[in-house]
């Protein structure tokens, strides 16, 4: 920079424009970032059931009925409308690999892993969580629809991976007795 | 801001030998550039195979003396892009720059060692991906466990990167002895902040490397804990984007308003921009493990409000290298509202490449704010939406600007003129539009719930079908994308190695045209106040370490308290 220069009047009053408008823009930016902030929060608040939570966090710690229902594949009634449904990501499948439960249910997945990491993802749905050997994360969301929907593995666990699918599939409340 | 020509003759061991030292400088920049370039060819090579496979096409069988599977592909491509091809250019450009702007030496043996260290790593990384001994992907999670050489050569790629940070401080002071009571030149200092950042963040991957992973491999210990290796790898693997994009960003604020024909808008916005980027972007990094269990919701909510923060410099950046292009086009002549638009300099591929990355970049940043937020991360978390986030960051706003760097950069180095204006012009848009297809093809997709990193067209057809059918429009544009980016990376490479090898002999372009500033006033050294307070960078590093610390113990706490070790497994 030639220390010579005298700012000429294009430069002058394009700054002193540019200044103002800085000034805008950034309060403008930060009002935008704290409503998204407070959107996301909100929703996170509202619909608490898709946080994922953590039950135990080593082999250690998970009770002898757990380790049981996660042997069986169990779906136990936890309420009058609440079901808890115990699921294992192995090499390379679900255990249990089709699940059934009811529209309009709260259903709480309570997911390990026997090996390596895997990802617990309910094709459309918010239902994500990663399954980790030695603890068990849960979610737990309502199927406000009847039909099929596939788990679908999202965490890289090797050859097989894309392979790594089951099946939830939600009985219309029609069909309950 | 250079304060070019004064330094060295005020210096004994400078003045003397100024001319071989820097062309010492430019030899070993050169190496930088050719082997960082050299490592995406190879890389982004195998990219368009994943977005085939994703259309449906398999072409793995066809591969297999080279490529045995898809994972291996997307291993060498996530290994060979996002680490060795961003970390030899940035190692490279974040001294080299640096010493042009202050012209003070550089310390040759130091940088050469940093050269040298990144080169092993990379030959051993090679070797156990190319073996197939290590298909871990880019994010190694254990209990997955690859070949010691895989380990080994991270470590030291690793470490080797961290190394511009003492060559910096090194010159940086050697600057400050001549002149004394002067702010740091804007572009050191940028570059400064960002090996700060890096220096840093690093510690992250770095204590997962020495104390779980390497042991591990080598068989000194059994089993690691794979929420601790997963924490501390995003302890850095989130910071790393910044490590993509802050060099970039050193591009678009240092350079490109002057390539363009204008002058920077703000200085000091430019270094509150980086001061920023390394505040906030470190005790984030646990934003990645939304999806994970084992602590606490209030932490991930912290991190939430913490991660939109980090929008804000990327924000200011928007505004401030906006500005600074439109001043660039009404000096040219522009009118109206869009006139200083297409009143740039179109026909130089630099600024093609720079502002066509800019432009992804808006969709690139936005889309990284759903995956910041908590709930709405919950629908997106591991689908394909998230490559195609970070393809319009790390794969077009790095990767583009980069290519910038290279069209003068060759010429600057070698003494060679670019073969051809049009091919550079052309790599420049089909990747762009390439690129642009591809992320546009990922991010929908990924709304219908398809995994990333997922060999779907090795499923048979039906299976693929009533997985993926409801997708298949945006899963076809990605293969489209992928073929087009194909042809960019001919055209790209065709040029490169060409100029390097056919190029006529030239003497443009030995100066680096660093921009000016808009509103510096005549004499005045220092910007103001607010750039002299930012100057006390340790002050900073401290308080950012601090933060750090306080974001992951109550993180790491639960996990350190419960032995829960798994032993490796070799599943590819």
């Amino acid at each position: 920079m030639s220390r010579e220069t005298v700012l000429d009047p294009f430069d002058e009053a394009f700054h002193r424009t540019a200044d103002r408008h800085e000034r805008v823009w950034v309060l403008l930016c930060v009002l935008m970032l704290t409503l998204l902030m407070i959107g996301t929060m909100f929703f996170v608040v509202h619909d608490y059931g898709v946080v994922t939570r953590s039950e135990a966090y080593n082999n250690e710690q998970i009770p002898a009925e757990t380790r049981r229902a996660f042997q069986e594949g169990a779906v136990v009634r936890t309420g009058p409308n609440a079901y808890s449904v115990y699921i294992t990501g192995r090499l390379w499948n679900w255990a249990p690999g089709t699940i059934h439960v009811r529209q309009g249910a709260a259903i709480t997945f309570h997911v390990t892993s026997a090996d390596v990491l895997h990802g617990f993802e309910v094709q459309g749905t918010p239902v994500n969580l990663t399954a980790v050997p030695g603890m068990v994360g849960t979610v737990t969301h309502t199927f406000q629809r009847a039909g099929v929907f596939f788990i679908i593995c999202n965490e890289f666990c090797g050859l097989e991976h894309q392979a790594m699918v089951g099946r939830i599939v939600v009985d219309p409340q029609e069909a309950q007795s | 801001m250079s304060a070019v020509g004064f330094a060295d003759l005020s210096h004994d061991e400078a003045s003397a030998s100024v001319g071989s030292t820097w062309a010492a400088a430019r030899r070993l920049m050169l190496a930088f550039l050719v082997t960082g370039f050299s490592a995406l060819m190879i890389g982004a090579s195998i990219g368009p195979l994943q977005a085939l496979n994703y259309a449906g096409i398999d072409l793995y069988p066809f591969l297999e003396p080279a490529l045995k599977t898809y994972y291996q592909g997307l291993t060498i491509h996530g290994v060979l892009n996002a680490y060795v091809f961003t970390f030899f250019v940035t190692a490279g450009l974040l001294v080299y720059l640096p010493a042009r702007e202050m012209d003070v030496p550089i310390p040759l043996g130091l940088w050469g060692a940093c050269y040298g260290t990144m080169a092993v790593g990379t030959l051993m990384l090679l070797v156990a991906m190319f073996d197939n001994s290590a298909t871990v992907l880019w994010t190694f999670y254990p209990p997955l466990k690859g070949s010691a050489f895989f380990y080994v050569g991270m470590t030291l790629l690793a470490f080797g990167s961290v190394l511009p940070l003492p060559v910096l401080l090194v010159m940086r002071r050697r600057w400050r002895t001549l002149h004394p009571g002067m702010i740091t030149p804007l572009v050191t200092y940028m570059s400064v902040i960002t090996m700060l950042m890096w220096g840093v963040c690093s510690l992250g991957v770095g204590l997962e490397l020495l104390v779980q992973l390497v042991p591990w491999s080598l068989g000194w210990i059994d089993a690691v804990n794979p929420m601790i290796a997963r924490t501390l790898f995003w302890l850095t693997g989130h910071p790393i984007v910044y490590f993509w994009l802050m060099p970039a960003y050193v591009s678009w604020y240092g350079l490109l308003p002057r390539q363009a024909g204008g002058k920077l808008a703000s200085d000091t916005m430019a270094r509150i921009t980086f001061v920023m980027l390394f505040v906030f972007s470190l005790p984030v990094g646990s934003h990645h493990q939304f999806a994970d269990p084992g602590f606490s919701p209030i932490w991930r909510g912290i991190l939430t409000a913490l991660t939109m923060s980090v929008a804000l410099p990327s924000l200011i950046t928007a505004f401030t290298i906006g500005l600074s292009l439109e001043y660039a086009g009404r000096r040219r002549g522009g009118r109206g509202i869009f006139g200083w638009f297409t009143a740039l300099p179109w026909g130089n591929p630099a600024v093609a490449a720079q502002v066509l990355a800019a432009i992804t970049f808006i969709v690139g940043g936005s889309t990284g704010l759903v995956n910041g937020s908590w709930q709405l991360d919950s629908i997106v978390h591991n689908t394909t939406y998230l490559p195609g986030h970070f393809h319009l960051t790390v794969g077009s706003v790095t990767a583009l600007t980069f290519m910038s760097l290279a069209f003068w950069m060759v010429p600057h180095l070698s003494g060679k003129a670019l073969v051809s204006r049009r091919l550079a012009l052309a790599s420049v848009w089909l990747w762009f539009v390439g690129i642009s297809l591809f992320a546009v093809g990922m991010l929908w997709s990924g709304l219908h719930g398809v995994p990333r990193r997922a060999w779907v067209s090795s499923l048979p057809a039906p299976v693929y079908d009533a997985l993926y059918g409801n997708a298949q429009l945006p899963l076809a544009v990605v293969g489209l994308g992928g073929a087009v980016l194909w042809l960019a990376l001919l055209c790209f490479y065709s040029l490169f190695f060409a100029s390097l090898v056919f190029g006529a002999k030239t003497e443009e372009g030995r100066e680096i045209g660093f921009a000016e500033v808009l509103g510096a006033y005549a004499g005045s050294a220092a910007p103001n106040r607010v750039a002299g307070a930012l100057d006390h960078i340790w002050i900073m590093t401290w308080l950012v370490a601090l933060a750090t610390v306080a974001a992951y113990v109550p993180i790491l706490w639960p996990f350190l308290q419960h032995a829960n070790l798994s032993t490796g497994w070799r599943v590819w």
